[in-house]
């Protein structure tokens, strides 16, 4: 017994130590502020700032086929929000509900449901989360998810140009708010 | 200072007690935190292992409106805690805990399953008192006299966060951050009833953020907000022929987290809180070396009983094995 009580610390110690080392796991522990975003030459075609977005179909819960092309007919630019339905998330919508879509009136929020399987899934959950204004493209294959390389709450602003003007994780909605009141 | 088995059995009501408090985790909002470990007063050490499963039923949103998943989702979290108590002096003890977390989530199209090292707690408590508070019956004022624990929780970021490579919150075991926590135990034992108040109060350090979901992005500071766990619990021990024990505790919790910073200014998206209620029955064996535990933590899938938080309820099976 008393090996036990000696040695104990000690292993639970290495063991800590190296499970910490792994490859990803000290992230967190010596976070970096280092800006590591990759370089991409403005106005080729692609999911970052500065590139020109790609045009999509998508089909909508209400089993309307949309694309990036036609929404522009219908605002000066467009907004998409990649969510899983998730309270983050719904914080999230519910910001842009309350706070962004009756500021910025010409724009087009598009949600896009990335992990619900099928449009009568994804308008059901549309539905029981209580957005049944909003329009939400059900991105059933994961279409839109790999083109926009999105993923939960991160937030797409294209111009009317076409260009994506940020791609990124929501946040507190300011930087969407500040990139959208900059655009022409 | 010699130890009846009645003694014993109080000495061993921290260990009994404490696993009462729910195990939070909640891997949508940073999961992999496992509940605290307290030493038995006269014990110089001890081994604690549990396994939390952990099964998610929806979720709060910010006007406290309880929201269902959808009918084909099952989302599961199950966490496996190694623990280990030392006594470092008559009344101080400290104790480390590591969590291994697997997720396992289905959500209607998307299937994911993960798993990773949980965020480590490292602990350190001071025992506000030498001699045995428990009693039988009130002879005079000094029986009234509770037992009181100080400490202090220092949680590492060692899982697996939203600021690494994840797709989303489905892979995550850790919140990110280091967190600082004081706590405070008082519990008092009046055979064969005991009751105790755990107050929890964590302040989370700033930390620089360049990757969100494992898309590198403009660098910005962010801390999360204070958060609050308190703690209401009653207990009854019931002492068997052979002199083992089984101890029924019924507690209440709620937790609550601010709103998050991000660049020194408000998230107004962020923070939460969450209420629920756990039952814990704790058998000690008649040498009080060896208590098994079961918790069933249970949140109230109510509107009203939580914001911004997932609905979760925890089952905790665990052993602890106490070295004198």
């Amino acid at each position: 017994m008393y090996c036990v009580k000696k040695w104990l610390p000690a292993c639970l110690l290495v063991i800590l130590f190296n499970t910490t080392g792994c490859q990803g796991v000290t992230d967190d522990l010596t976070p970096s502020d280092s800006d590591k975003r990759p370089t991409v030459v403005s106005g080729s075609t692609g999911s970052q700032p500065t590139q020109s977005a790609p045009d999509f179909t998508a089909v909508d819960t209400l089993n309307n086929s949309r694309t990036l092309s036609s929404e522009f007919a219908l605002a000066d630019s467009v907004v998409l929000y990649f969510t899983m339905w998730c309270p983050i998330c719904d914080s999230h919508m519910s910001h842009i509900r309350s706070q962004l879509i009756p500021e910025f009136p010409n724009v087009r929020f598009l949600v896009i449901d990335y992990v619900t399987g099928s449009v009568a899934a994804s308008r059901a959950a549309q539905l029981s989360n209580g957005y049944a204004g909003f329009t939400v493209l059900a991105d059933s294959n994961q279409t839109l998810h790999d083109t926009f390389k999105g993923s939960m709450g991160i937030t797409v602003v294209i111009d009317g140009a076409g260009i994506i003007k940020m791609n990124e994780y929501y946040k507190d909605g300011r930087k969407l708010r500040e990139t959208l009141a900059a655009l022409p | 200072m010699k130890f009846t088995p009645i003694t014993t059995t109080c000495l061993i009501a921290g260990a009994v007690f404490f696993p009462g408090a729910p195990a939070y985790s909640a891997s949508c909002c940073g999961g992999g935190s496992s509940s605290s470990l307290l030493l038995p007063k006269a014990s110089q050490a001890m081994i604690d292992t549990s396994i939390d499963i952990e099964q998610y039923d929806g979720f709060w949103n910010k006007e406290g409106d309880h929201i269902n998943d959808p009918p084909d989702s099952d989302l599961n979290q199950y966490r496996l805690n190694l623990a280990y108590a030392h006594r470092l002096a008559s009344r101080w003890q400290a104790s480390v805990i590591m969590p291994y977390v697997w997720n396992d989530n289905q959500y209607s199209g998307l299937s994911t399953q993960t798993n990773g090292l949980g965020d480590t707690k490292i602990n350190l408590w001071y025992e506000a008192f030498d001699d045995v508070t428990c009693v039988w019956k009130i002879k005079k004022m000094a029986d009234l006299k509770p037992s009181a624990y100080f400490g202090a929780t220092l949680t590492l970021p060692s899982g697996v966060s939203s600021f690494d490579d994840v797709d989303n919150n489905f892979d995550i075991t850790g919140r990110g951050f280091y967190r600082l926590d004081g706590n405070m135990l008082i519990e008092k034992t009046i055979y064969p009833w005991s009751t105790a108040l755990l107050l929890s109060y964590g302040k989370y350090f700033e930390r620089s953020v360049n990757r969100e979901y494992g898309k590198y992005v403009e660098p910005y500071d962010m801390n999360l907000g204070d958060r609050l766990l308190a703690t209401l619990s009653l207990g009854y021990t019931q002492f068997l022929d052979s002199m083992d024990t089984v101890t029924y505790t019924l507690a209440f919790s709620r937790l609550q987290e601010e709103k998050a910073e991000i660049n020194g200014r408000t998230d107004p998206t962020s923070g939460f809180e969450k209420r629920s209620f756990a039952l814990t029955a704790a058998y000690a064996t008649m040498a009080r070396d060896w208590v098994f535990k079961a918790t069933w933590a249970h949140a109230i899938d109510q509107d009203g009983w939580g914001e911004n938080f997932p609905t979760t309820d925890v089952l905790t099976l665990g052993v602890s094995y106490v070295l004198r």
